[in-house]
């Protein structure tokens, strides 16, 4: 029983550990931005390239499939009460407010920040970020910062091309498979939507995923251990813990949002 | 000679384990000196002692004057352009060609312009006769280009100091070779200071001014080569002419073999 209470007591010390840890790996990636006097926007370019347009494939393809199963599904449960013609607006409020922002930054976890987990694992492994280190040259302003912002700027860019792509999708299916109106399918979907409490709420839904996501990425794969079980660990659970941490704080956000702040 | 690195009274552990336990060391500027010992007796831990990435539990660390662990970043960066590291795996930055690599401390510390750069990048390959090596990439490389290639590299800012981790393990006998006539022809030529940490005995013998062996967290002997090599210290023999059993015993401890076979001890591993 004490032997519970102490392994018990001694993973709550990690735990606690691990979060200052991060916090203070955070604290130095948002003030060691990176050095813009002597590499321009390069950096932080590179990332939006790496991290975002190296995923529009994957973000473009699922936006599509996903409007598409939307009006389906859609017109399939209307149908019932006899109200097909809100097919617009049920699959431009299910995206905008929440399938684009969660499915994308779920996305994003998977293609780009498992890349990032272990890209920067490998460089600890293999000495990369050691010898960065004596170099002179701070590796959490050199590699993890401009990752960072990568993140931070690609998810809201690639979760409106989501948007876009899966009422493109539901177009599709409602309009030129099943059969509906053009004209009533967007003007239901543009009178039931609201700029800001649909578009504004998910965009900003989008960029704390983008935050999360990636700073979990880079944790993982700054403080994975430098073997490839290690390694393997620390994509695993980028991807589990930004999944929670994005499903975890959409609630908290819608809730924060249908409160009125 | 002015000593470039000074410890003295040197502690360091690691969870219950002492790494180091009062080590008194000194590298006279313009040497070459060797830190040697068995495997697992902390050479790359005193490495990243002297480099500031480790800090110690007690004594003093001393580089050119200043002492390591109690710098700030800044300082501590400021001083680390003064040396040169190479990593046992390179560290090269696999991203990059071997040209970059090099170029790298060049582009992230000076202001020169892209000529200047790239006539210093290509004199540095030269001296480790990699220049026609310079478009390759870091995985098109052999182990022994890697090290010559991350030595390049480390050499780029002109440091005082530069440290070897391990340089020769995994070599084959020319890369070895090519290696060790590097290192002394670099220190001589260069005017640098040079700290190797190896367990290659007659290669790093071959170069080092003043060798240091450390086991068991304290120096077991000391001295140049020709005298630790013709007249050992008892704890030093056993790894100078790698001798399988002595101070460093072949068996990992266990029970009596007898008691562990008939099953006496079984309840120790159950």
């Amino acid at each position: 029983m004490l032997n519970r209470v102490g392994d018990l007591g001694r993973s709550g010390l990690e735990w606690v550990r691990e979060l200052g840890r991060a916090g203070l790996l955070l604290y130095r990636m948002l003030f060691c931005i990176p050095n813009i006097r002597k590499h321009g926007l390069q950096l932080i370019s590179q990332q939006v390239f790496a991290e975002g347009v190296l995923s529009l494939s994957i973000i473009v393809v699922s936006g599509l499939f996903i409007g598409m199963v939307l009006a389906l599904q859609g017109h399939h449960t209307l149908a019932k009460f006899g109200a097909s013609m809100e097919l617009g607006p049920l699959v431009a409020l299910s995206v905008l407010r929440e399938l684009g922002p969660v499915v994308t930054a779920i996305l994003f976890a998977g293609r780009a920040g498992t890349a990032l987990a272990a890209e920067i694992g490998l460089m600890q492994a293999t000495a990369q970020i050691s010898s960065m280190e004596m170099m002179a040259v701070d590796p959490v302003r050199r590699i993890l910062a401009p990752r960072l912002w990568g993140g931070f700027i690609s998810l809201p860019l690639l979760t409106l091309i989501f948007n876009v792509t899966a009422i493109y999708g539901a177009w599709l299916v409602g309009v030129q498979w099943l059969g509906f109106d053009s004209g009533t399918f967007w003007s239901n979907m543009q009178s039931s939507v609201d700029f800001h409490a649909d578009v504004v709420n998910g965009i900003i839904k989008s960029i704390v995923f983008g935050f999360v996501v990636t700073m979990i990425a880079v944790y993982q794969g700054y403080f994975a251990r430098p073997t490839s079980a290690g390694i393997a660990n620390a994509t695993t659970r980028t991807i589990v813990y930004s999944s929670l941490a994005v499903l975890g704080l959409d609630f908290v956000l819608t809730a924060m949002m249908i409160g009125g702040w | 000679m002015t000593d470039l690195i000074k410890i003295n009274a040197l502690y360091f552990n690691r969870g219950d384990r002492a790494i180091f336990s009062d080590v008194a060391l000194n590298v006279p500027k313009g040497s070459i000196v060797a830190i040697m010992g068995p495997s697992g007796t902390g050479k790359t831990t005193l490495l990243q002692l002297i480099g500031g990435q480790l800090r110690p539990d007690r004594g003093e660390i001393l580089v050119a004057g200043e002492c390591v662990h109690t710098l700030n970043r800044s300082a501590l960066y400021r001083l680390r352009r003064k040396i040169g590291m190479l990593f046992q795996s390179g560290g090269l930055f696999t991203h990059l060609t071997v040209f970059e690599n090099v170029a790298f401390p060049l582009r992230e510390h000076t202001q020169l312009s892209e000529s200047m750069i790239r006539s210093i990048v290509l004199l540095k390959l030269q001296m480790v006769g990699l220049r026609g090596a310079r478009d390759l990439m870091p995985a098109e490389l052999s182990g022994g280009m890697s090290r010559r290639v991350a030595l390049a590299r480390a050499i780029a800012l002109d440091p005082e100091l530069v440290m070897y981790d391990e340089p020769f393990s995994g070599q084959d006998p020319i890369s070895m070779g090519v290696l060790v006539r590097l290192i002394r022809t670099l220190n001589d030529a260069l005017g640098l200071t040079t700290v190797i940490v190896s367990h290659d005995v007659p290669e790093t013998l071959s170069i080092a001014d003043y060798v240091y062996v450390l086991s068991g967290g304290k120096i077991e002997g000391q001295g140049t080569p020709d005298a630790l090599m013709h007249n050992p210290p008892a704890g030093v023999n056993q790894f100078l002419q790698g001798l399988p059993d002595g101070p460093v015993p072949f068996d990992y401890p266990a029970v009596d073999i007898l008691k562990d076979l008939t099953g006496e001890e079984a309840g120790h591993y159950a």
